[in-house]
């Protein structure tokens, strides 16, 4: 799942990227920082991608996770560092959600 | 006595057309029998005078001779038409319904006791002061209907003058405002009411051309629906020569298409609530959203960028909810608008604005720039509950092909670039197939 939930994710963030013409050294991919220091994102991007991932990861996966809300953003550990670190956590949360 | 103005008209224009109703006309001398008909059949059926009435039927012959014959026997009316079906019980508690009188699609009248009775004190008072009444129900798009109380007097006064008339649709039903407003108008000036069935833009084009419709008084909701649907092309609309549109925020793309594709109708923005009736509108011009309002019995003032309004038609108060006035006498609309002379442009409701990390966004304004969208039938802009930035930008919306979800959401988000800063490009995105607005052609924002 986690391969899949990246794969949404890098589609998203590049269309955001690609919209909002920001200018990146080379392609984006799992380690590309997102959100902080030398991050894709500002926090005006945050919320849009956020939102973005959610209702795709809805349309695709048919499921439902909350990307932007005070569990996400109260980790220890920010969700949003990198594209690799929002699949994590989107992944836990899908599958906690399934065993809980 | 209260509609003897009304009633001298009708003896001045008894050849002509006053109704048509489903395809048939009723003149006005037929309206003046039909009229004294009722007045004795309410005596046989001794419905005491002051009494609250329910007229459950939507426009026709009867009802409007009913209505007028209840106004003169001081009767508080209440019209509750088929758009609020569902509700028909619980408002005939709220507004405390005596007698209830229902018109079936064959123009027949029922008269119903409820036992139901009067005891709150804006209807008694007006039964004390021998005073006819009107009940409204708001639409309750902005949360519950309230129930606002008319004495029906000062209503009928600004008639008295008279004005020109058109031949109108009568596309506001008669249990809101604009309805009575269009009713009394046509009536008081030997005008000529077109009914119709139904207000699918097809139903209403057929109408338009077969009875050389003048008037079009309608809202912005149906407006885009309207263009979208392309009815127009099916029928010859060179009568219409006035729209006139409110009851919500008209979106400037959907005002610019129409006035573009007929520049020969004006278009004339209007401002009314039930609260407080309908006020004289001037448009600055047909594709303008500036209007000057007010007129005779109207003061306006604009208070932290939001209107008040203090009328002389004010309702007494709502039956279900606090009263809305300043201790002087000032309705506080909730409208927000912006001031250019003795203009105005109406932004949106107050209550609907949408604080995006502290940036404002007006629903109407997003919606307009959608409603432009290749695909897009109709849109709703409301907002949705962020942890991060307060609150974020939710469009629903009505396509008129299939198209996924992610697809659409690139498209628009490519659309609305350069047309709107980006804090107001929908971050949530919903297709939906349900109506995005209510019976009255107004949108409704809520999910």
């Amino acid at each position: 799942m986690k391969d899949q939930l990246i794969e949404i994710i890098l589609e998203v963030a590049s269309d955001l990227q690609a919209e909002e013409e920001i200018e990146v050294d080379e392609a984006l991919q799992v380690d590309t920082p997102l959100f902080g220091e030398g991050g894709l994102l500002d926090s005006m991007g945050l919320v849009p991608l956020a939102i973005a991932v959610e209702q795709a990861i809805e349309e695709r996966l048919d499921a439902h996770v909350s990307l932007a809300d005070e569990k996400a953003l109260s980790q220890a550990n920010s969700p949003y560092r990198s594209i690799g670190s929002l699949a994590e956590y989107a992944a836990n949360e899908l599958t906690s959600r399934v065993d809980g | 006595m209260h509609v003897d103005f009304l009633l001298e008209v009708f003896e001045r224009n008894a050849q002509r057309s006053a109704l048509v109703w489903r395809g048939r006309s009723f003149e006005y001398g037929w309206l003046l029998d039909a009229y004294r008909s009722w007045q004795e059949r309410l005596t046989e059926e001794q419905l005491p005078s002051g009494s609250v009435v329910s007229v459950e039927a939507d426009f026709s012959p009867q009802v409007v001779a009913l209505m007028l014959a209840l106004i003169e026997r001081n009767c508080v009316i209440v019209p509750l038409t088929s758009s609020v079906e569902q509700h028909k019980p619980e408002f005939r508690e709220i507004a405390q319904v005596e007698i209830s009188i229902e018109i079936d699609a064959q123009d027949n009248a029922t008269l119903n006791s409820t036992r139901i009775s009067v005891d709150h004190e804006i209807l008694r008072s007006l039964k004390q002061r021998n005073r006819p009444g009107l009940v409204l129900f708001s639409s309750g798009s902005t949360g519950k209907s309230k129930a606002s109380v008319h004495d029906f007097v000062p209503l009928l006064e600004k008639f008295k003058v008279p004005r020109n008339c058109f031949r109108t649709i009568t596309f506001l039903l008669f249990d809101h405002i604009g309805g009575i407003n269009t009713l009394l108008y046509n009536l008081s000036n030997g005008g000529c009411i077109v009914t119709i069935q139904d207000r699918r833009p097809e139903t209403v084009c057929a109408a338009i051309e077969e009875h050389a419709v003048e008037l079009l008084p309608t809202s912005p909701t149906f407006l885009n629906l309207l263009l979208v649907s392309e009815a127009y092309k099916n029928h010859d609309l060179s009568s219409l020569k006035l729209v006139t549109y409110g009851t919500e925020v008209m979106p400037e793309s959907t005002l610019r298409r129409f006035h573009a594709l007929f520049p020969e109708i004006r278009l004339l923005q209007t401002y009314g609530l039930s609260e407080l009736g309908i006020m004289r509108s001037k448009s600055r011009a047909s594709d303008s959203l500036w209007v000057k309002i007010g007129g005779e019995g109207f003061e306006t003032r604009v208070v932290d960028g939001l209107l008040e309004i203090r009328a002389q038609s004010a309702m007494l108060g709502y039956l279900n909810a606090e009263s809305p006035f300043t201790q002087d006498g000032w309705f506080k609309t909730g409208d927000m608008v912006e001031v250019d002379g003795e203009y105005m442009k109406i932004l949106g409701r107050e209550s609907e604005i949408i604080n995006v990390g502290g940036e404002k966004v007006y629903p109407a304004e997003v919606e307009s720039v959608l409603q432009t969208m290749d695909g897009v039938e109709d849109v709703a802009v409301s907002a949705e509950a962020n942890p991060i930035s307060g609150q974020i930008v939710k469009a629903r919306v009505n396509l008129t092909h299939e198209e996924s979800l992610t697809a659409f959401r690139k498209r628009m988000r490519e659309f609305c670039k350069g047309k709107l800063s980006r804090y107001k490009i929908p971050q949530k995105v919903q297709i939906v197939e349900t109506s995005l607005h209510g019976e009255r052609f107004k949108k409704m924002r809520r999910a």
